[in-house]
């Protein structure tokens, strides 16, 4: 029995030591987790590097599983972004340690920790979700086009050309969420979504924001919490609540009913891409056209 | 060596949870390593708050001593209540999962914590999760250490108690009447169970250990009726699993682990027809010979 077994076993050993899969188109191979990450990188990199992103349209970060293909890119990768702060879970750990051997880059550490929203209880455990502020997010250009230069340096004036186009055209977001946001009338600048994650988003542009869930999609939705919540947007007229495309939209369907039960009818909004962008190809597939999306949903919603 | 290297890691999980799946099968608690899945988030939760990170070692530390404490409930219930050993693990897992639910969201609403994504590893990461040194050297990946140390700490707790397990498992009276402690031993098998599924849950994921601790015994009870044989069975199946289950992976590019269960779902599939002493055709094939047999003995009409 043993005897097959170290047999069987050092079979695999030759045979898997014989293929290891060679790649390399002269461009630069860089790996990222979100889409979003992986946007910052094709705006940047532009002709001169080839982008995967790991994460699809309407997955959740938090409980992404990588597949055996995904071990494949993440070897074959030269660069490989990350969102950081633990938005990417156990991953995220495993690319800490990565580091070493490694170009692995968690773009927020471009970000001041004192921008960042911290707990206010347990100091160090940062809201992951970033990007809906466009001038934070602005900050993580310069991670990536420090990282870029670094592996390729006869091509920093061109990646720094590129990073400059694309923080101009994140600035000019920015202005055009802010001015935007500034049409919903002020009593009406609350949103309720599923769960925390647009917290930066309400600090930037000026909204109140509740979630249904915390930000772990385990923290579930307390009765009082609900009813809390119901008397909230019957008091003060709110008119739509938002579902996300990468969380169970059941919860807020919930919340619907229970106005609908007191007299006050909320509709739902409209879906908001909160942890994954929309499908490539679409609109919504860049970061750009997924911060406009979500703006012209809630202040169409809301107006 | 990616495809050595995450094959190995999983047989090596494989061979640790089916020979404790062997025994855990026939004392009717093969859901044991489902209830400890699902137990450990209280742990989780506690360490977080003691401790404010949520870094692999305290989350592990954490969810080892609940589920250690899982199981020593487990028995305790099932010795002390005379309750049925599924009802223990049912009451006891649920209890505990619904505590750890709680203080989440009274205590850390606004801290993503939960088993998946600060305990449970993925198998896919074994090769790029790597023990490096202080002075940078690269010993290789760090799930396989885990994986050969579980194993070893099993196979030596399992030889030096063979005898006592063994006997507690297939008769526990007996066993008390010539001096050996039934719910000691209980409490080692237990404590060895939680040891190695915490430690696989953090190195290859949940679903996967669930299933290695029930798959490969069960196939193999269906084929033997020798303890001994089910052991050796059950490692064989274990490492034709976590192999086959590698490569379904590689062939439709998805989970490693899903893929690996699969296998060992299939497998059992096969085994359930098949199986010379227990197989449900060979049975219909064996009661058609016997009325064959019985209608030519006794023409009677």
């Amino acid at each position: 029995m043993k005897k097959y077994l170290i047999i069987l076993l050092v079979a695999f050993a030759l045979w898997s030591c014989g293929t290891t899969n060679q790649e390399n188109s002269g461009k630069l191979n860089i790996v990222a987790t979100t889409g979003m990450v992986a946007d910052v990188a094709k705006n940047v990199g532009k002709d001169s590097v080839n982008v995967t992103a790991l994460m699809g349209p309407g997955v959740d970060p938090h409980l992404y599983k990588a597949t055996q293909g995904d071990l494949g890119k993440l070897q074959a990768a030269d660069i490989i972004l990350y969102n950081g702060l633990h938005l990417e879970g156990k991953m995220g750990e495993v690319f800490e340690k990565l580091e070493r051997i490694k170009t692995v880059v968690p773009i927020a550490r471009s970000i001041n920790e004192a921008m960042l929203l911290d707990d206010p209880v347990y100091q160090g455990t940062f809201d992951p979700h970033i990007w809906f502020d466009v001038s934070l997010w602005m900050q993580t250009v310069v991670e990536v086009t420090n990282t870029l230069i670094e592996a390729r340096p006869e091509l920093a004036d061109y990646f720094k050309a590129n990073a400059d186009a694309y923080r101009a055209e994140l600035a000019d977001l920015h202005e055009w969420v802010i001015n935007e946001m500034q049409s919903i009338p002020p009593s009406k600048r609350i949103m309720i979504t599923a769960h925390d994650a647009f917290s930066y988003f309400g600090r930037a542009y000026g909204i109140e924001v509740k979630g249904l869930q915390g930000i772990s999609t385990l923290s579930e939705f307390g009765l009082k919490d609900r009813v809390d919540l119901i008397n909230f947007i019957v008091d003060k007229q709110i008119k739509a609540v938002f579902v996300e495309t990468s969380v169970s939209e059941k919860n807020i369907k919930a919340i619907v009913e229970g106005c609908a039960q007191k007299g006050h009818t909320v509709e739902i909004g409209g879906n908001l891409f909160s942890d994954a962008m929309g499908a490539a190809g679409t609109a919504e597939g860049n970061y750009v056209g997924m911060v406009k999306s979500n703006v012209r949903t809630i202040v169409e919603a809301l107006k | 060596m990616d495809a050595f290297y995450i094959i190995l890691t999983a047989s090596l999980f494989a061979i640790s949870c089916g020979l404790l799946g062997c025994f855990l099968v026939l004392r009717k608690m093969a859901m044991v390593g489902d209830a400890i899945s699902h137990a450990v988030l209280p742990g989780i939760v506690i360490a977080f708050l003691l401790t404010g990170t949520r870094d692999s070692f305290e989350m592990i530390i954490g969810a080892a001593l609940i589920g250690i404490f899982s199981t020593f409930l487990i028995e305790f219930f099932h010795n002390k209540a005379g309750l049925q050993t599924d009802a223990a693990i049912g009451v006891t897992f649920t209890w505990l999962f619904a505590l750890g639910v709680i203080l989440i969201s009274v205590f850390a609403g606004q801290v993503d914590l939960d088993q998946e994504c600060v305990l449970y590893g993925e198998i896919a990461y074994v090769p790029i999760d790597l023990w490096i040194g202080d002075d940078g050297t690269i010993f290789g990946p760090r799930a396989l250490y885990v994986a050969a140390m579980t194993l070893i700490v099993n196979i030596a707790f399992i030889r030096i108690g063979f005898k006592q397990l063994h006997l507690t498992t297939f008769d526990p009276a007996f066993a008390a009447t010539i001096g050996i402690s039934v719910s000691l031993w209980n409490y080692l098998l237990m404590g060895a169970v939680s040891m190695t599924t915490v430690a696989a849950f953090d190195s290859v994921g949940a679903i996967l250990v669930v299933a290695l601790l029930v798959g490969p015994a069960a196939i193999a009870y269906l084929l033997t009726d020798r303890f001994q044989t089910m052991m050796m069975i059950t490692v064989f199946v274990a490492i034709i699993s976590s192999t086959l289950g590698y490569y379904l992976a590689v062939l439709v590019d998805g989970s490693i682990a899903g893929a690996i269960v699969t296998i060992i779902g299939i497998l059992f599939g096969i085994t359930f027809l098949f199986s010379p002493s227990n197989g449900v055709l060979m049975k219909k094939r064996l009661q058609r010979k016997e009325a064959q047999r019985l209608k030519a003995e006794a023409p009677l009409s």
